[in-house]
């Protein structure tokens, strides 16, 4: 079916197969690789994109779905610049190792960041606790989400 | 030692940036111009023999082949210790997940669909899932005439419980757990001139590149092995998964080919953490001194050897903790079942037995009226002190420093309030793990130090980022040797055509060896660099000459100077150099005395859990981590480590085990296996302690493993503290301990 959708602000009309996964439609006819397939259930949250501002696992929806909706990925270009400062400070806080799990992360961040300025490390934990992470612990995560809030808070303050 | 300007700093890692932004390549992220799609048909019974009919399956739409075990062009057989794995199966189905075929097809769905018409016909045979009843005789044999891979004894000294004061037992059981990288396997191979190219993500290409040059019957001149980013991987990437299945489709089909797992899959794929029962019996003197210890081990090595000999050594070696034992006898045995392989796994064996030692050392002190900390500080290995192998510590065994800190901690973590609702616990756990393959083995890395025609200094070694942070230590201790930034470090390590071989990212053994190598080759490289100066400057000697950020000047008179860059100009194929680093370890004899391993590495940990009586949910809610390191090449990669370490271990000792239903794995998904998430996490101080191996990097030591082994004991140590309920099998779910607890008082 045809679908009118926005991809990381850009607007395009397309005919996508009644039966493709959102992650499929991005990763194999968009080319949009930073998207990440680790589970295929919904448990891992690596897939994590945003539609129209919030977190959800791509894996879960098909692609007819997002007719009409606004979807963000990890290569979306930096508007409003929010993006980027997220992701200089996963980098300033270390928070990748494998870094399988980071676009869906930073991802899960913006969409946290994006509807609560001023989080606690327990509004943290629940943003990102449908991202799993076998290398890190979260603590770096957590920390530089913390401080993206602060530097952020900073620029619209 | 000279003032550090790079090494001890947190510079920001060589990979962050691609990686937080999506741009690091994971095999699964490419996509070749017409590459086929291939799917692995696996054994859904565990022991078998089959026979397969693939005439309907290879007419269907999109069909190009399918490979069973006739198409093998090499030696149908690979293994890291023992060549008993099939590539296909010809002979005998040994597990559910054996691989029987191979189709492949022009899309991935047509691959899937054709998958399902492979007739199969199972003759099944009786199965053994028990490592007990593996070494009946009459039981059903794996490989060969006896289900024993491997049956190892220590002896030292005499042990006689009968001269102990007080002497404990106990029996622990620790499950069968799974790595849960987030990246499943993948691979693509393709044709490139006359090489074969494999792309995946392994731990060792170079070792990846022999196994796919004896399966295919091509010289390994001929393969190309390019390791692409390595979504985690923890020891489970160190048995070949995909790799040759791939490498034989494009060989025969002269395409590409692409191979991506799915999670079920990657569950069934690769090797899994040995379950083990570990039987132990520990003997000390009224004033603590803990004089005797009997320990014996039995662990399921699954359908296939995999690291079974190894894994039980450092599992037998380390079941002494870091404690000084003057008589210890262990046997351990590894057997072969028609469970899941079981292999490596970050800790490899030590992670196992100090559940066991750790637990049964607070047993001691209980009876002995002691606290944790006065057995613990009574028996540590000190300068001077032997292992369970004689091996002698001679320099950086600051056990004492790890356990001092922790104790100062939890001094405060029990001041603070407690949750009255919840049972509160505290308990602190140690541990010891020996770096490195051990036991003499050939343990090397290479690295070629090169300065290239920008005049940047480029490193060439095969060693393998996972995500542990070895591409930032690698720059960092280059950029150390020539005093400049470690942005300014290329680094070399993923094609088998370019750099040398260094190893598996093993055994904690990437910082130590090939950090060695490393520094080595560039500290070679700079001497080359001065002299080629001073000749260029025409000075009558190279004293006083020092290089900064790829220039070489004179100290005394620093307008005397010549770029890296203008040296490369006249004297190109001088400034290369080479270094090798050759771990030393001694092989132990028959009664394993001997020195299997070095750098030894320790920590102490600290945790306080909360436990709702109600439910039997357990939280570790508080923690303090004390990880020896050497020196830390970088601050913040260690404690990436740490965190990372310590989660791993809550996930062995409160959630993770692979429910095995007669050698089927039940719980192949994340929805059923469970890891933890942020909400397990608690904030864990950490304390980097820092007494430099003398035979280190800058003093460095390999903490990848250490930091995951003392999160299982310390957890639960707080548990029975919190309960009085002593739990000798993991996980301790909240169902496991309101059995127990509940019982308690029935």
């Amino acid at each position: 079916m045809n679908i009118q959708t926005v991809i990381n602000g850009k607007k395009i009309s397309v005919n996508v197969k009644n039966d493709m996964r959102l992650l499929d439609f991005l990763r194999d006819e968009l080319e949009l690789t930073g998207t990440k397939e680790g589970c295929s259930e919904g448990e891992c949250g690596a897939c994590t994109v945003l539609i129209d501002g919030s977190p959800v696992n791509s894996c879960l929806v098909m692609a007819f779905q997002i007719d009409g909706k606004e979807v963000v990925t990890i290569e979306a270009l930096d508007e409003d610049g929010n993006l980027n400062i997220i992701k200089d400070t996963f980098l300033e806080e270390g928070a990748p190792q494998c870094g399988f799990c980071m676009p869906g992360m930073v991802l899960s961040a913006k969409g946290l960041l994006d509807q609560n300025s001023n989080p606690t490390r327990s509004d943290v934990k629940e943003a990102i606790s449908g991202n799993l992470c076998r290398c890190t612990g979260y603590t770096t995560i957590e920390d530089a989400i913390l401080k993206s809030a602060k530097k952020l808070g900073g620029k619209n303050g | 030692m000279d003032k550090l300007n790079i090494v001890g700093k947190s510079s920001f890692r060589v990979d962050g940036i691609d990686k937080i932004s999506g741009r690091s390549i994971y095999p699964q992220d490419i996509k070749l111009k017409e590459m086929f799609h291939a799917v692995t048909l696996r054994s859904t019974v565990p022991h078998a023999t089959f026979t397969l009919n693939t005439e309907k399956a290879s007419k269907m739409s999109g069909v190009v082949k399918i490979f069973t075990a006739h198409d093998v062009t090499g030696k149908n057989e690979h293994g890291v210790l023992f060549k008993d794995h099939q590539v296909f199966m010809d002979r005998k189905i040994n597990r559910i997940g054996d691989p029987l075929a191979l189709v492949v097809a022009e899309t991935l769905k047509e691959a899937k669909v054709a998958m399902k018409e492979i007739e199969v016909l199972y003759n099944e045979l009786p199965g053994v899932f028990c490592p007990l009843e593996a070494m009946n005789e009459d039981a059903p044999k794996i490989h060969g005439d006896s289900n024993i891979i491997a049956n190892m004894k220590l002896e030292k000294g005499t042990v006689d419980f009968s001269k102990c004061d007080v002497v404990v037992e106990n029996t622990f059981k620790v499950p069968m757990v799974e790595h849960a990288f987030l990246q499943p396997e993948s691979a693509v191979s393709y044709i490139e001139d006359d090489k074969l190219v494999v792309i995946s993500s392994t731990q060792y290409p170079h070792w990846d590149r022999f196994e796919l040059s004896l399966a295919l019957g091509l010289k390994e001149e001929n393969i190309k092995v390019l390791n692409a980013a390595v979504g985690g991987a923890f020891g489970g990437r160190e048995d070949i998964t995909s790799q040759i299945h791939v490498a034989l489709a494009t060989k025969t089909l002269k395409k590409p080919v692409k191979i991506t797992y799915g999670r079920e899959e990657s569950f069934l794929a690769h090797s899994k953490r040995h379950p083990m029962t570990i039987r132990m019996k520990i003997g000390a003197l009224k004033d603590g001194k803990i004089t005797a210890m009997k320990n014996e081990i039995l662990a399921d090595s699954g359908a296939y050897a995999s690291w079974a000999p190894s894994v039980l050594r450092k599992a037998m070696t380390h079941s002494t903790g870091p404690y000084e034992i003057e008589n210890v006898k262990v046997n351990a045995k590894s057997v072969y079942t028609n469970n899941p392989f079981t292999g490596a796994m970050r800790g490899f064996g030590a992670t196992q037995v100090a559940v066991g030692y750790e637990q049964i050392i607070d047993q001691l002190a209980e009876e002995l009226g002691i606290s944790t900390y006065e057995i613990r500080e009574k028996n540590i290995l000190r300068i001077g002190s032997k292992t369970g192998t004689s091996q002698t510590m001679y320099n950086s065994v600051p056990v004492d420093r790890c356990l001092e800190a922790v104790k100062k901690e939890m001094e405060i973590i029990k001041k603070k309030p407690v949750n009255k609702d919840m049972l509160t616990g505290y308990g602190i756990a140690l541990s010891i793990y020996g770096t490195g393959y051990g036991n003499g083995f050939p343990d090397v890395s290479s690295n070629i130090a090169k300065i290239n025609s920008d005049g940047k200094i480029e490193i060439f070694s095969g060693f393998t980022e996972v995500g542990q942070g070895a591409k930032t230590v690698m720059a960092q201790i280059a950029s150390e040797v020539f005093n400049t930034s470690s942005s300014n470090i290329i680094i070399n390590c993923e094609d088998t055509d370019k750099v040398p071989d260094s190893g598996t990212a093993a055994a904690s053994r990437q910082t130590y060896n090939t950090g060695n190598a490393v520094k080595k080759s560039c500290e070679k490289l700079k001497d080359i660099i001065l002299n080629l100066a001073q000749k260029e400057l025409g000075l009558n000697n190279n004293i006083g000459l020092e290089v900064k950020d790829e220039l070489v000047y004179l100290r005394t008179l620093p307008s005397m100077e010549i770029t890296f860059k203008d040296l490369f100009s006249k004297y190109k194929d001088e400034l290369s150099s080479k270094g090798k680093f050759v771990a030393q370890t001694t092989q132990m004899d028959d009664l394993s005395q001997g020195a299997p391993y070095w750098p030894y590495g320790f920590n102490a940990l600290g945790v306080k859990v909360e436990i709702d009586p109600a439910t039997g949910r357990i939280n570790v809610v508080d923690g303090v981590f004390a990880q020896d390191v050497g020196r830390a090449i970088n601050p913040r990669l260690v404690e990436g480590q740490m965190d990372g370490g310590f989660v791993m271990g809550l996930g062995y000792a409160l959630y993770e085990d692979i429910n095995l239903v007669d050698g089927e794995i039940k719980n192949r998904k994340f929805s059923s296996y469970i890891i933890p998430t942020a909400k397990d996490m608690p904030t864990l101080k950490k304390i980097i302690i820092e007494d430099p191996e003398e035979t280190g990097p800058f003093g460095a030591k390999g903490i990848g493993e250490s930091v995951t082994i003392p999160a299982a004991p310390a957890i639960l140590n707080a548990i029975y503290d919190a309960s009085k309920v002593r739990f000798t099998k993991l996980p301790v779910t909240p169902i496991e301990f309101m059995k127990k607890f509940g019982n308690k008082y029935d």
